[in-house]
């Protein structure tokens, strides 16, 4: 239920949201690992790129998957290394909690000394496939889908590539340093619908699909249009 | 053999083909396809907009608005072979996509004597691994061929794209141009001939970056190195949307019963494609599934190894009725849509793969997927995902029984797969990648 104090202000947004997308290139950069140890040094010393690669980037990529897929070291410590409760621990990461890709470093790599302190023989064993770090160049630019309402925000959900819903939703953190996401900050500080954005941070990333997602934040909007 | 006829100008749609409608009896059952004796007339390369409907428009506006910024900026293309192989084919759809965006593509083809390509294609097998001695002699005849091309090409444009290792000496003109140049490695560089790679290695140092297939591809070089998947066009006779009609006539001519479940592996009859392995694996699911497995491939007419292993295949296959070994030439592509379009699964059980398109293909028509997991294969088979990863002819075995008896399970895979093909290996995706790498390479854009 949204408040009066919503419904008064949310035709009229102050600032209009125009909506962005980016695009990306990979690129493959010198750090491989065999082993979990060699996993543990790349992790150190990769560059942000890296990480931000297969964490938020990977999301992306595999955007049509409903569930079992959250980033790709906690993929590589399943299919190559066979540890199931490394990979558990490595897939329980959730991307929205960071707001800088040098915590999301620290995280993983606090996960995997803690593991390997606690078992050290999967330290050298040799991995069925090597992990090969990426890293990606980005270029953003422009739709041509703008919101000054939110009629026109809603319909601008429904029309834009999943890129898009990934960079305004998931990658914004990075940008915003904010533990919300672009569409939430717009509905809160140019549309003053508070709620309206609290219930889109509360979405699941990763039991949907970023399809799923479009379709919550259209129902989630639409509702607040009522 | 009744072959049918086909306006030269005009694509073959399968509604223009005739077919006998009877059921051939298992002795009947033919091996090449009653459509295509000579190879059917080019089709036009498919519009940017023919893909809206597969893509979306979003898609489409972004790499218009990825073009904008390049708008009369120039790249040229240049490889061995105008007819023939992936790249000729990619570069065929490629290029007059990049036009259409207002990119000025051009594509040149290096020429050489039977001698320059003879040492390439050593210089090709040895780059995969194989013995090789590389002689002075050899060193000469490719730097002489790449030198006379060098002489006889213009390099005008702002980037230039050079097409694995044969042209790849061509970066000696850099020096009298001022574009960025690039290497597209399509072959696989993990396991290189050392002398060959030592080399090779000294003129690719000299380009702004190197483009490989895959990350297990690459070599470390001391430039940016970029990862392009190779790609299917879902316009292209291979892949393209068929007429339930003409899936049901090819299955007919071929004698594959549809009312039974089609486990099928596209591939040529090499070893390293291990069909034989396939057969056995289907002999052992089928103590538990009735299934046919229909294996589809050529080569054994044109390769003498072809021959040996066709043969090797069909007597691991004995007098089995359901084992159906079909050896098509190379412009069947439309056959081999129709049978992978009326697969109930698809195998692709290969011991050593590059990237392996022909499970692209299969994961594009959403067919559950029972894949080796090498080379390429599992950047696109995400095991349990979008298809199932399999190491030995029990795990193959395994999984075509599972998938034939959970059909929920395989069509969610399928589905995945799809999926995973319109995000990441299609050609709209593959334009993205060269307007993007065109982007970085000239500095435009928000980078």
């Amino acid at each position: 239920m949204m408040s009066a104090a919503e419904t008064t202000l949310q035709r009229t947004p102050v600032k209009p949201f125009y909506f962005n997308t980016s695009a990306h290139l990979l690129r493959i950069t010198k750090y491989t690992a065999s082993t979990l140890v060699e996993l543990l040094n790349a992790l150190r010393e990769c560059p942000e790129d890296s990480i931000f690669q297969h964490t938020f980037r990977t999301l992306e990529e595999h955007h049509f998957l409903r569930a079992g897929f959250s980033n790709d070291f906690a993929h590589w410590a399943l299919a190559a290394c066979n540890e199931p409760s490394l990979a558990e621990a490595l897939a329980g990461v959730d991307v929205r909690e960071f707001t800088s890709v040098a915590e999301l470093r620290a995280r993983f790599i606090q996960i995997l000394e803690s593991y390997l302190r606690e078992n050290p023989e999967s330290s050298n064993r040799i991995a069925d496939e090597t992990f090969y770090f990426c890293a990606s160049d980005m270029v953003v630019m422009p739709t041509s889908f703008q919101a000054h309402t939110l009629h026109e925000f809603a319909e601008g959900m429904r029309r834009v590539s999943v890129h898009s819903i990934h960079h305004h939703f998931i990658e914004a953190r990075l940008r915003i340093k904010l533990m919300s996401n672009d569409f939430s900050q717009w509905l809160h500080e140019d549309a003053g619908l508070t709620e309206t954005a609290r219930l889109l941070n509360r979405i699941d990333i990763y039991t949907a699909t970023l399809e799923d997602v479009r379709q919550q934040i259209v129902r989630i909007v639409e509702r607040a249009l009522i | 053999m009744e072959s049918v006829k086909s306006e030269p100008a005009a694509s073959p749609t399968p509604s223009e083909t005739t077919f006998d409608h009877v059921v051939p009896s298992r002795t009947e059952r033919r091996t090449l396809p009653r459509t295509w004796e000579t190879p059917p007339a080019p089709v036009p390369p498919p519009h940017l907009d023919d893909y809206q409907s597969i893509v979306g428009s979003a898609v489409l506006d972004e790499l218009r608005f990825l073009a904008r910024d390049l708008k009369g900026k120039s790249l040229k293309m240049v490889n061995s072979t105008a007819v023939g192989g992936g790249v000729a084919e990619m570069l065929n759809r490629l290029v007059p996509l990049l036009g259409e965006l207002e990119v000025v593509a051009h594509w040149d083809i290096i020429t050489g004597g039977n001698d320059f390509f003879e040492v390439t294609k050593a210089f090709h097998n040895a780059l995969h691994g194989a013995e090789y001695e590389l002689t002075r002699h050899a060193q000469e005849i490719f730097l002489t061929c790449n030198e006379q091309n060098r002489q006889r090409m213009q390099f005008n444009e702002d980037v230039v794209v050079i097409h694995d290792p044969q042209p790849a000496a061509l970066i000696r003109a850099r020096q009298d141009h001022s574009a960025r140049w690039v290497w597209r490695c399509h072959i696989d560089l993990s396991n290189p001939h050392p002398q060959v790679w030592g080399f090779l290695r000294p003129f690719i140092e000299q380009y702004d970056a190197a483009i490989f297939s895959s990350q297990s591809f690459a070599r470390q070089l001391p430039i940016p190195q970029y990862l392009f998947y190779p790609c299917i066009d879902p316009l292209s006779e291979k892949n393209k949307p068929l007429d339930e009609s003409f899936v049901q006539k090819v299955c007919e001519e071929f004698g594959i019963d549809r009312s039974r479940p089609v486990v099928t592996q596209v591939s040529r009859f090499d070893r390293l494609k291990d069909p034989v392995g396939v057969v056995q694996a289907f002999k052992l699911a089928r103590k538990y599934v009735d299934c046919q497995l229909v294996l589809a491939g050529g080569g054994a007419s044109d390769d003498p190894e072809g021959a040996i292993v066709l043969r090797e295949v069909k007597e691991a296959a004995g007098d089995d009725p359901d084992i159906i070994t079909l050896d098509l030439p190379p412009w069947c592509a439309l056959e081999i849509n129709a049978l992978q379009q009326a697969s109930t699964l698809v195998v692709q059980k290969s011991i050593k793969e590059g990237f392996g398109l022909t499970v692209t293909e299969a994961l594009w028509k959403g067919k559950p997927t029972i894949a080796g997991a090498v080379g390429g294969i599992p950047n696109q088979v995400i095991d349990k995902r979008t298809g199932m990863l399999v190491h030995s002819v029990e795990g193959c075995a395994y999984q075509i029984r599972y998938l034939l008896t959970h059909p929920e399970f395989a069509a969610q895979l399928g589905r995945n797969g799809h999926e995973h093909v319109r995000e990441n290996f299609l050609m709209t995706t593959n334009v993205r990648r060269w307007l993007l790498l065109m982007q970085i390479m000239l500095g435009c854009g928000t980078v």
